[in-house]
Parts: structure tokens; sequence; C-alpha cells
């Protein structure tokens, strides 16, 4: 749907240098959507029109709150667009497309591991909110930069859902230090071993994962090689966002091995880790 | 005044009234059914079609540009025949004109598909995208040789019986010349403008941004270009134009109007306001009260007069 939300909250997250925001809009949006999905938003200084940016920005829900018709999006500035919107105040109303595309599906029971990777821990936050509602166990593994980022992108509001969390930064200023495909590994081998077996012991583990392409690659492979179902959350230069113009494509490979085309806007951005082509050419 | 006839007749077909969305830009009609009802517009224009399915570029297809967009999408789709199967039902119930457009890459391909696309598929039109490169003669674009475009939309014409619109390519040094070229092929009605050749590098990278090198610029950037287009080809020919390029608002598309366009095409206007259309349908209608128009249709063309 075509609507507007109401800036209820626009604030800085965490400390300055990182550039992170956190954006509160009111507005019907939080009735339907789900976690995973996003919203494509018109940035525009003010009401006056300009084409620069022309595009809106895809933004994914960090958080939904229903009961009280609020989504929440946590963004990092990045470019000309973001700067853009970082200057909309409290009160403003912001054109909203959304929400898009397919979010995360959640498994009956069992155990959800979500692994994040810089900020692609923003879409993760509302899907382990409703993971926890429907009662499954959730773990986080989250790898950054440092301690500072890891603070100001969110760690005490994860750290208040108590869950547990298995963190690593490149400097190990917090948690491990290293990459966090590292953590999943280990804690993948710890609880199968070092070989390929099929996961049927239980509690049975999903995982769902959000971050740099190289990152989510990386998982997938682990996943598959211990028969862990993953699912992805991609990102691509959207015109659209619904589906129309063709310009977001990525290439999945079914089983018998024919490469198709999907939209991350409309057929995504979550596919299952497994169907993605890395590498995108065909 | 409440009473605007919206209603305007292009290439023998009356569409409810002047407002038509852009090839590539609207899928297949359905995605963006949601925003934006089918029956309120004039028509939609299909995704361009070629014989085969092509997967097309690679990503990044899209950069943006100030007030422009550039896209090197690669005319992906799934075919003539999965089209035929997949896509012309569901077109058929459309409540609204519905124009398919075709590209090819010979002559014979663009036959192929007009042969297999005639009144009775439910279509109100058939656009013919000439601006491809033709293989067989070392790459040319249809659409930038007045005798390729000429036979390919006689060979069109040859052999289905839906009213045929010749899009024209803005990549020429003179539109008027191919404009004719279509009219002498017995195009019906003429599109214009398809999108203008760019490119952009990324400067921390230092490769070109898009997987494809050059893309085609849309959106308001180009407006000024088409518009220009627009007035030149409605001196020069006598056939109706669907304007199109950079359209946002309705004072862009009645500056088409104005410059001799009897319908107008939203692409990537949608994009940045899926309600486009239909804004731009009461704006029209708003312009024309305010102007005592009883009609659209007089609205056509009037910045030359006088
Ligand atoms: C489905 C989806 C969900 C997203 N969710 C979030 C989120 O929750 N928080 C967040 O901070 N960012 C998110 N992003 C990335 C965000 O859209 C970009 O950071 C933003 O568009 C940058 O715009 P800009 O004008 O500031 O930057 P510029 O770099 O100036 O943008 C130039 C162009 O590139 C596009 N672009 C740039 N970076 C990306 C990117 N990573 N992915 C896709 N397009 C890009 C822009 O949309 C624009 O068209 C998401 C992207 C997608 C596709
Ligand atoms: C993403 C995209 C895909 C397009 N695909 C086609 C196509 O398949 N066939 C065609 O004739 N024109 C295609 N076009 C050109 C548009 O139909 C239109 O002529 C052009 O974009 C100018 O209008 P606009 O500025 O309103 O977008 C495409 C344009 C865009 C932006
Ligand atoms: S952005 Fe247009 S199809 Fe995905």
């Amino acid at each position: 749907m075509l609507t507007e939300g109401l800036v209820v909250v626009h604030e800085c997250l965490g400390a300055a240098d990182q550039r992170l925001r956190r954006l509160v809009l009111k507005g019907p949006i939080a009735k339907t959507a789900k976690a995973g999905q996003f919203v494509a938003v018109l940035v525009q200084d003010s009401s006056i029109p300009s084409y620069d940016p022309l595009l809106r920005r895809p933004i994914s829900l960090a958080e939904i709150s229903p009961d009280r018709d609020e989504i929440t999006l946590l963004y990092r500035i990045q470019g000309r667009g973001t700067e853009i919107l970082a200057r909309a105040r409290c009160g403003e109303q912001l054109s909203l497309m959304g929400p898009l595309g397919q979010g995360f599906s959640l498994p009956e029971v069992g155990e959800l591991w979500l692994v994040a990777g810089g900020i692609g821990v923003f879409p993760l936050y509302a899907l382990a909110q409703s993971a926890l509602d429907q009662g499954l166990n959730v773990r986080l593994f989250w790898g950054g930069e440092n301690q500072s980022f890891l603070i100001s992108a969110g760690l005490p509001a994860w750290q208040a859902l108590e869950i547990p969390l298995n963190l690593s930064t490149l400097d190990g200023t917090l948690g491990e230090r290293g990459l966090v495909t590292e953590q999943l590994q280990g804690r993948l081998s710890e609880l199968f071993g070092h070989t390929k077996q099929e996961n049927t012991s239980s509690p049975q583990i999903r995982v769902a994962t959000c971050g740099p392409k190289k990152m989510m690659q990386a998982v997938t492979e682990l996943c598959v090689n211990y028969a862990v179902p993953v699912q992805v959350s991609l990102e691509e230069r959207m015109g659209c966002a619904v589906g129309a113009c063709l310009g977001c494509v990525c290439t999945l490979i079914d089983k018998a091995g024919t490469l198709s085309h999907k939209k991350v806007c409309q057929d995504g951005p979550v596919f299952r880790g497994e169907e993605v082509v890395w590498d995108g050419l065909c | 005044m409440d009473c605007v006839d919206l209603t305007t007749v292009l290439a023998g077909i009356t569409l409810r009234n002047p407002v038509v969305t852009c090839s590539g830009t609207y899928g297949f009609g359905e995605e963006y059914a949601d925003y934006c009802p089918l029956e309120a517009l004039g028509g939609i224009t299909l995704k361009g079609i070629t014989p085969l399915p092509r997967l097309g570029n690679s990503v990044p297809r899209l950069a943006e540009t100030p007030a422009g967009l550039l896209n090197s999408v690669g005319l992906e789709n799934p075919g003539l025949e999965d089209f035929l199967v997949s896509y012309l039902p569901k077109v058929r119930k459309m409540p609204t004109a519905v124009i398919a457009n075709i590209s090819g890459f010979s002559l014979e391909d663009y036959v192929q598909m007009a042969r297999a696309l005639q009144v009775d598929s439910g279509l109100a039109a058939l656009e013919v995208n000439i601006s491809c490169p033709n293989v067989k003669h070392g790459g040319m674009h249809f659409g930038t040789d007045p005798h390729s475009a000429e036979e390919v939309i006689a060979a069109v014409k040859a052999v289905t019986n839906l009213p045929t619109i010749a899009k024209l390519s803005p990549n020429v040094t003179d539109i008027v010349e191919m404009a004719r070229a279509a009219q002498r092929g017995g195009a019906d009605a003429l599109s214009l403008i398809n999108t203008l050749l760019g490119m952009r590098i990324d400067i921390e990278q230092q490769r070109p941004l898009l997987a494809n090198t050059f893309g085609g610029l849309s959106g308001p950037a180009i407006r000024p270009v088409a518009v220009r287009m627009v007035w030149q080809v409605a001196e020069a020919v006598d056939l109706p134009i669907i304007g199109m390029g950079g359209i946002t608002t309705w004072q862009d598309a009645v500056e088409f109007l104005l410059a001799g366009a009897t319908a107008i095409s939203i692409g990537t206007g949608n994009f940045v306001n899926p309600q486009a259309p239909l804004e731009i349908i009461q704006g029209i209608k708003g312009y024309c009260e305010k102007h005592g128009l009883t009609s659209v249709r007089n609205l056509v063309g009037l910045a030359h007069k006088g």
C-alpha cells in the first residue's frame, strides 16, 4: 500500500560517528507487516518536491508494533538519500510503500539461530521478537567492526531480550576476535561434530541471516554442510520495489540445476540460502 | 464546468483518458494493482517481449543520476510462448486498454511476434520497440537507421491486424527522419521517447557502475529532450503521438499534450509515486476546466498555434 508514516521518534542511535539512526513511524503498515519485509521510503527534504534523489529508499522493518501502529526503521547514513532522510523531523509525514516483499518464515517449534553481520542485524530484531512471541528458542550470532559499533547498533536492546548472544568483533574489543562465521562454525561442530549429517537430532535448528553478501554465502555453506535450513535476506538496487521493473533480480538455482531470476523486491528479499547463486552472473 | 471529456482516440482505439503507463516500468499489469486501479487508466503498456526468453543483464542494473535513472535490464522477459500461455489470458480480463511491446534482433523476430498477436488476443495495440541492435546487420540499431525502421514497421503491419505503434529511440541525429520512416512503414501511431544512452562511473571502484557499462536514461532529467522531440515530430508528421519521458506530474503531462502528444505515458514516475497516473488524470481534468476546454483532445498541439 501507499501510505504515510508520522515520524514519532527520530534519533541518533549510539555514537554519533557510527551515523546510525532510529526512526519510528506511526501508520497502518504495522497491522499487516511481518519480519523480513521492508518499506520504500520517499526521501525528500521537507515537502518541496525534488528529484535528487529520484527513487525511494528500501529500509527493513526492525520492529513491528501492531498494537501501537508503529514500525521502527534502523538505518545507516550512507549517501545522499539517507542523509536527506535523516533530516525528517518529528511530526512530519513520510510517504511509504509497504509492507513490501516476503518476510522470513518461522518454524513451528525448535530453535532459531540468527546470524548477523554489521547492520544486517536490524531486520533480525523484528524476527527475534516474533520468534520469541511464538515460544521459539532464539540465539544471536553477531559480528561487527568493534565494541563501539555493536553497542551503537542496538546491543542493549538485544541484551534485553535475554537470549544467548555470540558476539564477535574484528578487533576483539567485544566478544570473540574474528568473524561471526567462526562462531557459527564452532557452535555447529560442538553440536554435530565435524562431519556432515542429517539434522534430525532435537532441537531442530533453523538459521536466518542478514549481512554482507560474502558473509551470507559463508553462512549458507556452513548450514548446507550441516543440513541446517537457512534463510538469507538479500539486497539489490531497486527501482519500483513492487516487481514491475526487473531492476533488482538475483539468480537462483533449483535442485535440477536450472537457473532463474527472481525479484529481490517481490519474491524476496528473503530466499532459501541453498538456492542462491552468489556470484550472481548467468 | 464539471464535464470535461477525457476520452481520446489513438490509432483507432478509444482510450478512457490520455494517461498510459510505459513499457518496462509496469510489469505485465498486475504489479501496481494495489496502488493504482487499472480501470482508472487510459491504458497500460506491457514489458517488452522477444521471441525467446531472455535473462537480461547482470546486476547492478540500475543507477541513479540527478533527476534520472539509468537502467540496463537488458530486455529480461519470459519469451513469446510463455507470454501467450501465462500472461495473455490475464491481460484479456484487464479493465483497460492493453498495449503489448515487442523487441527483436532481426526482422524475423518482429514478424514472428506480430503474427502471434492479433486483435482477437484481447490486446488494444502493438508497440514496436525499435531501439534494439539488428544482429544480422552488424548490430546497427533498427531505431537509428530509417531504412531498417521502415522495413520493420512494414513487416509488422503486414502480419498483424492490431494497430501498430512505432516506439522511437531518441539516440538519433534527426528524430523527424525516423518518424517519417515509421510513417512510410505504415505505423498507426508513434511513441516517443525511449531512453537516452548514458553511463556512470563509480569513482571509488574506478569502474562503470552498471554491470552492462551503459544504460538507458529515463526520468525527469530527459523530459525537455522528449518534449522537444514530440514538438518536432508533431510539426512534421500527421500521426498521433504517445508522449513520454520524465513525466511525474500533471503539469509535465500537459506540457506534452500542448507539444502535440495525443496521449502521454508514465514510466519512471510510477517508481517515485505509484499513484502518479491517478493524480495526473485529475490534474489534466482540472487544467481543462480552468482553461474552459470541454475535451482533452482540444489541448493536443495547442502550443503550436498562434
Ligand atoms: C530490501 C532492503 C532492505 C534494506 N534495509 C536497510 C536497513 O534496514 N537499514 C539500512 O541502513 N539500510 C538498509 N538497506 C540499504 C539501504 O537501502 C541503502 O543504504 C540506501 O538505499 C542508501 O541510499 P543513499 O542515497 O543514502 O546512498 P547512495 O549510496 O548514495 O545510494 C545510491 C543508490 O544506490 C542504492 N543503494 C545504495 N546502497 C544500497 C544497498 N546496500 N542496497 C540496495 N541499494 C543500495 C540506493 O538506493 C540508491 O539508488 C536495505 C536495502 C534493501 C534492498
Ligand atoms: C526499467 C526500465 C525498463 C524499460 N523497458 C522497456 C522495454 O522493455 N521496452 C521499451 O520499449 N521501453 C522500455 N523502457 C523505456 C520506457 O518505456 C520509457 O520509454 C522511458 O523510460 C521514458 O519514460 P520515463 O522517463 O517516464 O520513464 C524501460 C524503461 C525503464 C526505466
Ligand atoms: S525493484 Fe523493480 S522489480 Fe524489484
